[in-house]
C-alpha cells in the first residue's frame, strides 16, 4: 500500500467502503481527494453494478472504443471515474471465513458506509450494535434510499427516482409540456455530497469526545432539502411550481438560442436592466432598446416569444462560442451549450486542469473529471486509477490485517476472495 | 449539545443561492454563524419571491424579510448589517475573520480583493482561517471574470447537453442544481479544511466552481466520450440506451417506470396486465430497447388508469424501483417523510408558521446534530454578534451605527 499522502485534511482516516452505484461512491470519492484511505469492498458474487455486465454486448461506449475486452468489469468508464485513489478488496460476506475478515477489517476502521437496499446487513447479522462490539467508535454510514425506517423502508430507489420523488423532475421540462428527468441520475450525487460533509461533521465530533455514531441517511430526504425554497413558496401561494423551460421567474430574457451548426445552442439571460441594455447594444436590431414590448423585465417576460424571435434570428448565424464572447465582452451572462468533445477541449477547463489524464493498467491513459475543487495549502491529487476487481486484496488483506501468503491463498482458492467475478448477476 | 458543530464560528459573507446553501448547511449543524448583509438592501436573494404577505415586493424600500428563498436558505444564521465598503466596516470585518474558524464568501473573483479583504490579508489576520471562495468558474482562467446565471453555468457545465429531447432545445433543470450542488460541495471542501486547520493550525483557501461541480458529476455523458469518442445525446424521458426506464404518464400525473433488472421483467408484465409483455422479444434490454415504442404501448393503458401513488406501490412491492412525479403538495403529505418526522415548523415573525424541509441526513437520536432555528431578520444579531465575537461594548456599537457603518433592526 502507498505511503498516506503528507499533507492532506482526510489522511488519518480509513473508510470501508461497501457502497456501490454512485451515491454512496460519490461521498467516499470526495473523501479519497481528500486523502482518506478508502477500502472499496466488493464481493465476487455481486460486483458494483458500475462495472457493467460480466459478458457485455460489443459497441458500449463504456468500454475503450467500444471494446469490452476479456475482463469487462475492469474497463467501464463509470466505474472507473469514481474510484480513483481507492483501494478495492473483495470479500465473500456469507462465508464465515469471509465474516472473520470482515470483522477484522471493520475493527481497524473509522467508518463503515454502504447503500444496500435496507436492511441486506442485518439480514447477514450485521447491526450498528453488533459493528460496535468490533469497534466501539465506529461511524456508521447506512445509506438506503428512503432511510432505514418508516413504511417505504425497503423500498427501492435510483438517482432517477430520486428527482422525481423530491419534487425535481415536477419543475424541470418544457413550457406547457410533461415533466422531465434531468440527463444524470442527480439525486446521488446530492445524496453523496451531503453525505461527505456531515461524516466529517462526525468524524471531527469523534475527535473531540471519542464518540462515533450512527447515520441513517434516506437518499429521498437529502434531495428535498434542495427544494426547500420551492416547498415554502407552495405553501404561500398555494401554486404548484411552473415548468419554465429554460426560462426565469425573476428576469428576462433567458433563455437557449440556436447557433450555426447541428445541435448548437447558446445560452442567455439578462438578470438586470443595465445587462439588458448592454444585450441590446450587441443585436443591434433598430429600436430593440426603446421597444415598449421590452421596456421592463415583467414587459420582457410578458413577451418574452417576440423577443426570442428576435434574438434567435441574431444568434443563428453564429457560432456559440461567438455570440458567448460578444456578450461577456459587454458583461451580459451567456455561455455555449458545451458537449462532451467541447469540455475536454475547453480553454478554461484546460486552464484549470478541470480534467486529468490518468493511466488505467486496462484501459490505458484516458481524460476523468479531477480534484472536485481546489485548495491552498493541500493541493492533492489523483493518486492512482480506479482499481481493478480485488486488486489491493494482498496488500489490504496481508500489509493491514497481517494474514499470511498462504492463508490469503486459501481465501482465493475457496473464492471467498479473488479477481473474477463467480456471478454474473446485476442488481 | 446544540449541533455537532457546536462552537465552530463562521463569518458568512455569502448571498443568493450557493454561498448560502453552504452556510445553511454549517448553521444547521450548530455552527455560529454571523451573516453579513448590506444596510438596508441586504442579501439580493431577499428580494426574490415568492413573500408569504403576497407576491409584490413590500413597498418603502425595505429589504423584504419573508421571502421563500431567503427565508429556506438562511435558517439558524445571525444577520449583522455592516457597510463592508467604508474603513470602519473593513476593520470589524477583520476583526470577525480574526476570530473565526472559518469565512465563507461568493462575491465576484476580485470582489474580495476589492474589499480589502484579500486572502493574503486574512492569512495575515487569522493564519489559521478556512477561507471558503465560491464562483461561477473559480479565482483562475480565461472565463474568471465572465458573468452567469444557473442558465449559462448549466450549459457551460455540460449538464444542459444531455437533458430534455433529443429533437428539442437543451434544457436545464427547473431547481438551480449546479449553485445548490455546488454549495453542498462547499460545505464538504470545508469541513475537510477545517478539520486540516484544527489539526496544523494551518488556514486555506478553497476555489469552488460551480461550472467546475457540474463537469464533476457528468457520470457517463463525459466518460463515454472520453473512453469511445461517443457523445451522450438527449433522450427525453427514456433511461439512456434503456426502454422501459422513465418518466410515463399516469392518471393523476406521472410516474417513474424502472423495468429491471432483467429477471424483474416478468414482474412489470404482470403489474400491467398484460401478457404481450411478456414476449420473448422484450426479456433483454436490448430486446426492450429495440422495441421501445410497442413496450411503451403495452403499459399505457394500465398507467393511464391508475394513480401514480398505486403505481409507485406496486412496482415497490414487487421489488421493482418505482418512483412517482411529487408535486409540493405530494412532499408535504408524503407518508415517509411524515412518519420519519422530517419536517420542521419554524415561526418567523413576518412570514409566519411555515413547514420547512429538515435536516438532509439525520443521525442518530442521541447526537442531536441538528439545529433548527428561523432565518433572520436583516441586521436582528448585530449588535448580539459583535458583543458576543469581538467585546464590543453597547457605545461602540451604537457609534459605528451612528456612523452609518452598521445597522440593528430594531424589532418587528
Amino acid at each position: 500500500m502507498q505511503k498516506p499522502p503528507e499533507r492532506m485534511p482526510l489522511k488519518n482516516y480509513r473508510v470501508l467502503d461497501l457502497s456501490r452505484i454512485w451515491a454512496g461512491p460519490y461521498c467516499t470519492k470526495l473523501f479519497a481527494d481528500m486523502g482518506a484511505e478508502i477500502i472499496k469492498m466488493e464481493s465476487l458474487s455481486v460486483y458494483d453494478s458500475h462495472r457493467g455486465p460480466v459478458t457485455p454486448a460489443q459497441g458500449i461506449a463504456a468500454y475503450p472504443d467500444g471494446e469490452p475486452g476479456e475482463e469487462p468489469w475492469n474497463r467501464n468508464g463509470w466505474f472507473n471515474c469514481l474510484h480513483m485513489s481507492k483501494y478495492g478488496v473483495t470479500l465473500e460476506l456469507t462465508e464465515a471465513r469471509g465474516r472473520r475478515v470482515f470483522e477484522h477489517l471493520v475493527s481497524i476502521s473509522d467508518v463503515l458506509i454502504e447503500n444496500f437496499r435496507q436492511g441486506s446487513l442485518e439480514r447477514l447479522g450485521y447491526t450498528y450494535e453488533e459493528f460496535r462490539k468490533h469497534r466501539p467508535d465506529l461511524i456508521y454510514v447506512s445509506m438506503p434510499a428512503f432511510g432505514n425506517t418508516g413504511p417505504w423502508k425497503g423500498y427501492l430507489g435510483y438517482g432517477i427516482g430520486q428527482e422525481q420523488l423530491s419534487g425535481m423532475a415536477h419543475m424541470t421540462g418544457y413550457r406547457g409540456e410533461g415533466p422531465m428527468k434531468s440527463g444524470i441520475n442527480h439525486g446521488d450525487p446530492i445524496t453523496g455530497s451531503h453525505a461527505a460533509g456531515v461524516l466529517m461533521a462526525a468524524l471531527r465530533h469523534r475527535r473531540r469526545t471519542g464518540k462515533g455514531m450512527y447515520i441513517d441517511v434516506s437518499q429521498q430526504e437529502s434531495s428535498v432539502a434542495l427544494m426547500g425554497p420551492e416547498v415554502l413558496a407552495y405553501q404561500m401561494t398555494g401554486e404548484e411550481p411552473e415548468r419554465r423551460g429554460n426560462r426565469s421567474g425573476w428576469y428576462a430574457p433567458a433563455n437557449s438560442y440556436p447557433c450555426t451548426g447541428e445541435d448548437r445552442w447558446v445560452t442567455i439571460a439578462a438578470t438586470d436592466e443595465e445587462q439588458w441594455r448592454q444585450l441590446t447594444q450587441a443585436i443591434g436590431a433598430a429600436g430593440l432598446g426603446a421597444d415598449p414590448r421590452f421596456a421592463t423585465a415583467e414587459k420582457r417576460s410578458e413577451n418574452h416569444d417576440d423577443l426570442d424571435k428576435i434574438i434567435s434570428e441574431w444568434t443563428s448565424g453564429q457560432e456559440a462560442y461567438q455570440v458567448t464572447h460578444k456578450l461577456q465582452k459587454a458583461g451580459v451572462p451567456a455561455g455555449p451549450v458545451l458537449r462532451g468533445p467541447d469540455l475536454l477541449q475547453d480553454a478554461h477547463y484546460n486552464d484549470r486542469g478541470t480534467f486529468v489524464t490518468v493511466d488505467h493498467p486496462q484501459v490505458g491513459p484516458k481524460q476523468y473529471p479531477g480534484m472536485p475543487w481546489r485548495m491552498s495549502a493541500t493541493p492533492g491529487q489523483v493518486r492512482w486509477p480506479s482499481p481493478t476487481l480485488g486488486q489491493h486484496n494482498r496488500d489490504v488483506y496481508g500489509e493491514l490485517l497481517g494474514l499470511t501468503g498462504p492463508e490469503i491463498d486459501q481465501l482465493e482458492e475457496t473464492e471467498i476472495i479473488g479477481t473474477k467475478p463467480t456471478g454474473s448477476r446485476i442488481i | 449539545m446544540p449541533g455537532l458543530l457546536e462552537g465552530v464560528k463562521v463569518l458568512d459573507l455569502t448571498h443568493y443561492i450557493a454561498g448560502p446553501y453552504c452556510t445553511k448547511l454549517l448553521s444547521g449543524l450548530g455552527a455560529d454563524v454571523i451573516k453579513i448583509e448590506r444596510l438596508g438592501e441586504g442579501d439580493g436573494v431577499r428580494w426574490l419571491g415568492p413573500y408569504s404577505s403576497g407576491s409584490e415586493i413590500p413597498s418603502g424600500g425595505n429589504a423584504p424579510e419573508d421571502g421563500a428563498w431567503f427565508l429556506y436558505l438562511n435558517t439558524a444564521k445571525q444577520s449583522v448589517a455592516l457597510d463592508l465598503k467604508s474603513t470602519e466596516g473593513r476593520r470589524v470585518a477583520l476583526e470577525l475573520a480574526a476570530k473565526a474558524d472559518i469565512l465563507v464568501e461568493n462575491f465576484a473573483p476580485g470582489g474580495m480583493d476589492g474589499l480589502g479583504l484579500s486572502y493574503r490579508e486574512l492569512q495575515l489576520a487569522n493564519p489559521a482561517l478556512v477561507v471558503t471562495s465560491i464562483s461561477n468558474f473559480g479565482q483562475t482562467g480565461p472565463y474568471r471574470d465572465w458573468k452567469a446565471s444557473e442558465l449559462n453555468l448549466y450549459a457551460l457545465g455540460g449538464l444542459m447537453n444531455i437533458t430534455g429531447e433529443p429533437e428539442q432545445e437543451p434544457l436545464k433543470e427547473g431547481m438551480p442544481l449546479a449553485q445548490l450542488g455546488a454549495g453542498q460541495n462547499a460545505f464538504a471542501a470545508t469541513m475537510a479544511a477545517l478539520m486540516y486547520a484544527e489539526e496544523t493550525g494551518e488556514g486555506q483557501q478553497i476555489d469552488l466552481a460551480i461550472a467546475e461541480y457540474a463537469t464533476n458529476i457528468l457520470e457517463n455523458a463525459l466518460m463515454q466520450f472520453s473512453y469511445s469518442g461517443q457523445e451522450y445525446s438527449r433522450v427525453g424521458n427514456r433511461g439512456y440506451g434503456r426502454a422501459a426506464w422513465g418518466i410515463y404518464p399516469c392518471q393523476d400525473g406521472h410516474v417513474g417506470i424502472i423495468a429491471g433488472p432483467d429477471h424483474r421483467w416478468p414482474e412489470v408484465a404482470k403489474i400491467m396486465g398484460r401478457e404481450e409483455l411478456s414476449d420473448p422479444r422484450f426479456a433483454s434490454r436490448a430486446g426492450r430497447l429495440e422495441h421501445a415504442d410497442e413496450v411503451d404501448a403495452y403499459m399505457l393503458p394500465y398507467l393511464i388508469d391508475n394513480n401514480k401513488v398505486d403505481i409507485f406501490k406496486a412496482g415497490q412491492e414487487s421489488g421493482l424501483g418505482f418512483s412517482f412525479v411529487s408535486t409540493m403538495q405530494d412532499i408535504l403529505e408524503m407518508e415517509q417523510l411524515l412518519f420519519r418526522e422530517y419536517f420542521v415548523e419554524l415561526d418567523h415573525p413576518v412570514a409566519g408558521k411555515l413547514i420547512y424541509p429538515g435536516a438532509p441526513i439525520m443521525p442518530e437520536n442521541g447526537v442531536n446534530a441538528w439545529v433548527f432555528r428561523r432565518a433572520p431578520l436583516l441586521g436582528e444579531h448585530t449588535c448580539q454578534a459583535l458583543t458576543s465575537w469581538l467585546d464590543y461594548s453597547d457605545a461602540q456599537v451604537s457609534d459605528l451605527v451612528q456612523q452609518g457603518v452598521l445597522a440593528q433592526h430594531e424589532g418587528v
